[in-house]
């Protein structure tokens, strides 16, 4: 046996028990998790029915009022999934709850997390009461909160948030493009006024998400203000590109003179191949003539955009990919990749009457 | 009593869908993937299935296609509702293309889902 001096015992004696009592503290907060984890889902099983028989008329919001909290993680989950009489007979058993009021209370909190969360709960429920306070969270001076207030607009469905939604891009604590357009994309076709109107004035951040988001709903109202803010040499590069992506992604023949003319004209070679590539979803044959012309471009993102928009125009693009393909030149080998890649098959018909 | 089989990989959307075809006086199954459910279905051919599109093994999309091309005649022509948020218009194209009877988009309505189930289901199958 070692013989160790008294100090050093009792040293190592101490840091030993330290140990145990840390690994028995460790192992006991995991037991008490678990146990804590299997009681919720127990009772989370217990109480699910209970919000079907809700749903189904046969309960009130009142009788689940005092029923325990994990009874709001059911509710919150299904919620963002319901609509109509089912979301509003969910909202108000939150309301019922206190849920909503402790939510709101809580979107002034000093931690940024308990914000944020208050904002998505405020938000899944559907409600415009809460719009201007998530309109004030647009510009929190957390990050994670403006994100979070933007989605639970998005969420609220109410558009008379969409011009502060589109003000976001750009205040000094800005949201991100996508997180705004997500938000704008949850509000849905009752947007589109607010959108089209937004598309004529504003910051070129909000008139080209705008765009986009037009072309993303296939927006056919829209088809002459894209046209215009397309046709505008003075407007931004960014805005212009949008309306072009989105004037594409609509489909209207109304818009091929005005692709046309930036695929021939325009400077940016960046907003000519967005025109091509726009000219060739909506694939109607009087683009040919401009299209052919863009493949003499000097920029081949330009050449490429035109040749896969030729090859998208069937039979009349194709005929012309053939013979440009046959010349020697610049736009030959774009010409034959494009024919090459370009799968069999029929014109797709024009989306829009002229 | 006609049988419907719901296939959805989110256990409270499932249950909440069983739980309101059942209360139709329905016999009602559920699977929670596309893999699962599409051998429910050779197996239990039941006259109608509501399956959500995206799902882990197999999509929604992959189980319609299998179920119209499978070799029994009454499974291929089984109709399927699908519950899904994919629902703009190029998945609409994609989901009757693939074979779906009908669409309910997400987020859902319970009582939208109840009539188009029984528009579906043949005259009769829900008891008054």
């Amino acid at each position: 046996m070692t013989d160790l001096p008294g100090p050093l015992l009792l040293t190592s004696t101490g840091v030993t028990g330290l140990v145990v009592l840390l690994l028995l503290s460790v192992g006991g907060a995991h037991v008490a998790r678990r146990r804590g984890e299997r009681r919720d889902a127990a009772r989370r099983a217990e109480l699910t029915p209970l919000v079907y028989t809700l749903l189904d008329g046969e309960q009130t919001a009142e009788a689940l009022a005092d029923a325990p909290a994990v009874l709001d993680d059911v509710v919150l989950h299904l919620l963002p999934q319901l609509r109509g009489s089912d979301r509003q007979v969910l909202r108000d058993l939150l309301v019922a709850r206190g849920v909503v009021d402790r939510a709101s209370e809580q979107l002034s909190a000093r931690a940024p997390w308990r914000r944020g969360r208050a904002a998505m709960l405020l938000g899944a429920t559907g409600s415009t009461r809460h719009t201007p306070d998530l309109v004030t969270l647009l510009e929190d001076r957390s990050p994670d909160v403006r994100s979070a207030a933007t989605r639970a607009l998005g969420k609220t469905g109410d558009v008379a948030a969409v011009p502060d939604l589109l003000a976001a891009l750009t205040t000094g604590r800005a949201v991100p493009s996508g997180i705004v357009g997500m938000a704008l994309l949850d509000l849905g076709t009752p947007a589109l006024p607010a959108l089209r109107t937004a598309l004529d004035s504003g910051t070129a951040p909000a008139r080209a998400l705008s765009a986009s988001l037009l072309g993303l709903h296939g927006d056919l109202p829209a088809t002459a203000a894209l046209t215009a803010a397309l046709d505008d040499a003075g407007a931004p590069a960014e805005v212009r590109l949008a309306a072009a992506g989105a004037l594409g992604r609509i489909g209207a023949p109304q818009a091929t003179g005005a692709l046309a003319r930036v695929t021939v004209l325009a400077v940016e070679p960046a907003l000519r191949a967005a025109a091509a590539e726009a000219l060739g979803r909506i694939g109607d044959p009087d683009s040919v003539p401009a299209l052919a012309a863009g493949m003499s471009a000097a920029d081949l993102r330009v050449r490429t955009a035109c040749a896969d928009a030729l090859a998208s125009i069937t039979p009349e693009g194709r005929d012309r990919l053939r013979a440009l393909g046959a010349l020697d030149g610049p736009a030959a080998p774009a010409a034959r990749a494009a024919l090459d890649a370009a799968p069999l098959g029929s014109a797709r018909p024009l989306a829009g009457a002229r | 009593m006609s049988h419907v089989l719901v296939v959805d990989d989110d256990p409270v959307i499932a249950d909440l869908v069983a739980f309101r075809l059942g209360r139709l006086g329905l016999e009602v199954s559920v699977e929670s993937d596309g893999e699962a459910g599409l051998a429910a279905a050779r197996q239990l051919r039941p006259d109608l299935v509501v399956l959500d599109w995206m799902m882990p093994r197999m999509n929604g999309l992959e189980v319609c296609a299998a179920l119209r091309s499978d070799a029994d005649p009454g499974l291929a022509r089984t109709p399927v509702l699908l519950l899904t948020a994919k629902a703009q218009e190029p998945d609409l194209e994609r989901g009757f293309a693939a074979g779906a009877t009908d669409f309910v988009a997400k987020p859902f309505s319970t009582r939208e889902l109840i009539s188009r189930v029984t528009a579906a289901l043949p005259p009769g199958s829900i008891p008054a």
